[in-house]
């Protein structure tokens, strides 16, 4: 079910009262009745085997965790990480060959976000970070609760766990952070989509109506813009719906199109993805690796970008841009130490570095992107190799493709982005806050209601609009 | 309250945090944590355990780095270390 979606957006708020109703001690069960629903209506079959793995998971963490047999908790560790790598790779196999479709397989919803889940936790009990869960129910809850099963943020039970069950809501603020979520999806991302996919479709010189220049160099531009646009919406959504429930839940942006290097983008961009494959991947390598010097530095940092590539599904267009990637990650680290002794003794170059260190890694990450969204790698390359070829009539090429695609919609996208960028940084929801902590009762009181007002208004339109068309998330297929 | 070995491992580790991390006035505490200290990276996070395994002579296993969190559980770890050594 899409979260964008007419049934979803009309349940919503019924299974949200509902939780108000139930008893602590039964929010935990409650949670895991309405997650399981959810993921049984997408597929009874996924159901039961998410419930089978998460159960062998809660009790090999219970023998990985006990003290009093260290031997057998390793040998039960290792046997649990590789089967859980083995149940991931299976089925990314299996959706990236034919010998899906022959089998019958389908990729379940989710499988890279939940089998991320159960790893940390079991990695962190073997780690001695935490306990193993005395509760399977509130296991249960951490690994499939349904705000976060298809699409993350991917919270570690470590996180979640202490937070079942939530003795208090924040439906107020989880319902503004939703209803911002719905309009970035439905105002922005939904309207770049159309350029976006038009471009992506007409690669190639030879094919009829293929594009060239500028149409081709406004793809190599939007897409980044609809793909974060899109992915910080589901994000929104995600953590917003699980404040509805009382549960926090990491963030995964933090302005990324600002950053000023490779390795500041990747700290601001899909954050609870990069910092588990830094805690779980990265650092375990680099410490392997340490006594190789300059070469475990590089070789860590390039598996852990195939990695970050290829988890999400393996075909060659991931598995480039997790290499052109590790290529960015590895200059990047390896003139670190040089550029900050650079500019620390020309403070006055400081300003020009920092604005060409934002357009140089702009543009890098946009050049990644393409690899990401291509459908081939030679699609891939066909753009970036033409998007700057025939400038003369990029007026013609840019006019051929707002006539398929409408100027319109993507004028809203766009209009959309700018607010959405200027929002980012004037942060009106951190005034609001302190506003509303300083306000007299009448004032406070009066504007909630207007606010409330809206959000319901807001709320309708989105959930009538959705019937009609409701666009899936691009971040909703891993 | 901290032991005098405690205390020399704390002054051994500002220097090799003040070089890693090119800051001259940085000054440690027990609860400080990767947050509190500019740069502090996953990155140089490894560059700083390689430097404090050379400055100390001891070893860490991927286990002991990965469930340190604060600067006062690294001193703890390494004295640890420095007790149990031949």
């Amino acid at each position: 079910m899409i979260f964008t979606s007419f049934n979803f957006l009309l349940l919503l708020p019924l299974v949200v009262a509902l939780y108000h109703i139930v008893p602590l001690r039964g929010r935990s069960l409650y949670l895991l009745v309405v997650s399981y629903a959810f993921y049984w209506i997408w597929s009874p079959g996924a159901a039961a085997v998410l419930a089978a793995v998460t159960s062998l998971t809660f009790y090999a963490g219970k023998v990985v965790g006990d003290p009093t047999a260290e031997r057998r908790g390793r040998v039960v560790f290792l046997y649990a990480i590789g089967l859980l790598i083995l149940y991931l790779a299976i089925f990314k196999i299996a959706a990236a060959t034919s010998l899906g479709r022959t089998v019958g397989i389908a990729l379940p919803l989710g499988l890279s976000y939940y089998t991320f889940k159960l790893m940390s936790y079991i990695i962190d009990i073997y780690w001695g970070k935490i306990q193993p869960a005395t509760n399977r129910i509130d296991f249960a809850v951490a690994i499939a609760f349904f705000p976060q099963l298809t699409a993350g943020p991917i919270q570690r039970p470590a996180d979640f766990l202490p937070q079942v069950p939530p003795p208090r809501t924040m439906v107020w603020q989880g319902l503004s952070r939703m209803v911002w979520g719905l309009a970035k999806k439905m105002l922005i991302a939904d309207n770049l989509a159309p350029t976006v996919n038009y471009v992506y479709a007409h690669i190639g010189g030879s094919q009829v109506g293929g594009l060239h220049g500028a149409a081709l160099l406004a793809g190599f531009y939007l897409f980044p813009l609809q793909l974060y646009a899109d992915f910080s919406a589901l994000t929104d959504i995600a953590l917003g719906m699980g404040m509805m429930f009382g549960i926090q839940g990491p963030e995964n942006f933090n302005r990324p199109f600002t950053a000023s290097s490779i390795s500041d983008f990747w700290s601001r961009w899909h954050m609870s993805l990069t910092s588990w494959l830094a805690d779980y991947v990265f650092t375990p390598l680099r410490m392997t690796t340490r006594s190789l010097g300059t070469l475990g530095l590089v070789l860590s940092l390039s598996l852990n970008m195939v990695a970050i590539g290829i988890w999400h599904g393996l075909t060659w267009g991931y598995l480039a841009f997790g290499l052109v990637n590790a290529a960015y990650f590895v200059a990047d680290a390896l003139t670190a130490r040089n550029r900050v002794k650079f500019f620390k003794t020309r403070p006055n170059l400081t300003r020009l570095g920092n604005w060409m260190g934002w357009l140089l890694t702009f543009h890098l990450v946009l050049l990644g992107l393409v690899f990401f969204r291509a459908h081939t790698v030679s699609d891939a390359t066909w753009l970036l190799s033409h998007a700057l070829g025939g400038l003369a009539h990029a007026k013609a090429d840019v006019s051929h493709l707002l006539a398929a695609t409408g100027a319109k919609v993507l004028l809203v996208g766009l209009a959309g982005y700018a607010a959405l960028e200027l929002a980012e940084r004037l942060r009106p929801d951190q005034w609001w806050l302190s506003f509303e902590l300083t306000a007299p009762t009448w004032l406070r009181l009066s504007l909630q209601f207007v606010t409330g007002a809206f959000i319901a208004v807001a709320w309708v339109l989105l959930t009538i609009r959705s019937g009609n068309h409701a666009s899936p998330f691009l971040y909703q297929v891993f | 309250m901290q032991s005098a070995g405690n205390a020399e491992i704390m002054e051994t580790l500002t220097g090799v945090f003040r070089e890693i991390f090119d800051s001259p006035g940085l000054v440690l505490h027990d609860a400080m944590t990767a947050t509190d200290v500019e740069n502090w990276d996953s990155l140089n996070h490894i560059d700083l355990i390689v430097a404090i395994e050379k400055k100390f002579k001891v070893k860490f296993t991927t286990r002991e780095v990965a469930s340190l969190k604060t600067v006062g559980e690294l001193a703890g770890l390494i004295q640890q270390k420095l007790v149990a050594k031949p």
